[in-house]
């Protein structure tokens, strides 16, 4: 099996609500529920309608795993997200400061 | 899990363990293995194995029918008595009087078995799919390799036992850089659930004959005294494969390093990194009597005192 490289895309597509929905395969109601509790973000456009980056599928993944792992309440779930989300971009820094790119 | 593994020794307790020894081995593990936690590939297996154990011996019921039937105890029926089953079980089959197969039936009620990790353990409430986790696993390359570029097989740990996957590294990875294979992460649980990402975490490996700087090679030089004294050109091996010819001024010392721009690590984004060649002055160990004699005029014509500055 040859698996191909594949590259971050910046900047990527968002998702409507409803497209979001179905592509974490998640309750629209959830989703809003996420939102509102601050555990996704998306960008609000002038109208108010809210836009999910790509990037957020993985991070409602994340939520549910979380949830679902550990048991935690959703504020916890955020606390959670936010340290594992601190602690990648230090490894990062890292990692670039060794490579020294 | 692998069927060998056993429920007790996967959480690390005795058979005898009370539920607060048992939950609290299960928590530590859960902590240590958590796809979101532990970037390892074998974690999720891991923990979506402990999970399962938990599930089981958490609940005194499902524990004592464990106990009793060992990992087979969903297929049995509740009323069974652990001696007879073990009797039918080495005897090869249990039949019922009336010739039903209860491995059959029971079976295919309780197919599906358990559920994955993030399903059992905790809610117990039936979810969607969840989507896998990103993974993370180091690998090895040579500075060849970086300059190159290549190809490389790694066995990975899986559900369905080690998957061998074969990975073209692109050349111009350095210490540190991250290699995706989209869809080679971690599996999630529950039907249709997408697989997160797997990252190779590129470790250059060292090699005595260069420094490496991020893009910035440096090799030492070595040059006679008669070369450094009056100049030359020669002939340097690059790495990555190649020969460079280098002119070295006359009066050139040790430590002076010049630069081949461009002849570091590939860049495929951007500026590819320099090779400096450090000039480092080799004298002959052994001099012939020629070579001594001309050492020694050379000494009487030289006042020049290096230790001294000016």
């Amino acid at each position: 099996m040859t698996y191909a490289l594949v590259r971050r895309r910046p900047g990527a597509a968002q998702l409507d609500l409803p497209t979001f929905a179905h592509a974490t395969g998640l309750h629209p109601e959830l989703v809003r529920r996420f939102t509102v509790l601050g555990l996704l973000e998306p960008v609000e456009d002038a109208r108010g309608e809210w836009w999910y980056p790509v990037a957020q599928v993985s991070a409602a993944a994340r939520i549910q795993r979380l949830r679902a792992g550990f048991s935690l309440n959703y504020a916890a779930v955020g606390l959670v997200a936010d340290l594992l989300d601190r602690i990648a971009d230090l490894e990062a820094d890292l990692r670039s400061r060794r490579s020294g790119d | 899990m692998s069927d060998s593994e056993d429920f007790y020794q996967l959480l690390g307790v005795s058979r005898t363990a009370g539920q607060d020894e048992i939950q609290k081995a299960y928590r530590k593990l859960a902590r240590k293995y958590h796809p979101d936690i532990n970037k390892d590939p074998g974690a999720e297996e891991k923990f979506k194995a402990v999970s399962e154990a938990y599930d089981v011996l958490s609940e005194p019921e499902k524990r004592k029918r464990y106990d009793a039937f060992g990992k087979d105890f969903r297929q049995v029926p509740p009323d069974m008595d652990p001696e007879t089953y073990a009797r039918a079980k080495s005897g090869g089959g249990f039949q019922s009087a009336e010739g039903v197969n209860f491995e059959d039936l029971f079976g295919g009620m309780f197919g599906g078995g358990f559920q994955g990790g993030f399903q059992g353990g905790f809610g117990r409430q039936p979810r969607g799919p969840i989507p896998g986790a990103d993974q993370e696993a180091g690998v090895e390359i040579s500075l060849d390799e970086a300059f190159r570029g290549g190809r490389r097989s790694f066995t990975l740990d899986g559900p369905e036992g080690s998957r061998t996957v074969d990975v073209n590294i692109p050349a111009g990875v350095i210490n540190g850089k991250r290699i995706r294979l989209a869809g080679q992460g971690g599996y999630g649980s529950g039907e249709g659930a997408p697989r997160g990402d797997l990252y190779l975490v590129v470790h250059l490996l060292h090699d005595k004959r260069y420094q490496v700087e991020g893009r910035d090679v440096t090799v030492d030089l070595p040059l006679l005294p008669s070369e450094a004294a009056l100049g030359a050109t020669v002939a340097m091996d690059l790495p990555g494969g190649g020969e460079a010819k280098l002119k070295i001024a006359a009066g050139t010392s040790s430590g002076r390093k010049l630069r081949l721009r461009g002849r570091g690590i590939p860049n495929s984004r951007g500026n590819p990194g320099d090779l400096y060649a450090a000039v480092k002055i080799v004298v002959p160990k052994d001099l012939t009597d020629a070579q001594r004699k001309l050492y020694e005029e050379l000494a009487a014509a030289t006042d020049e005192n290096p230790r001294r500055p000016g």
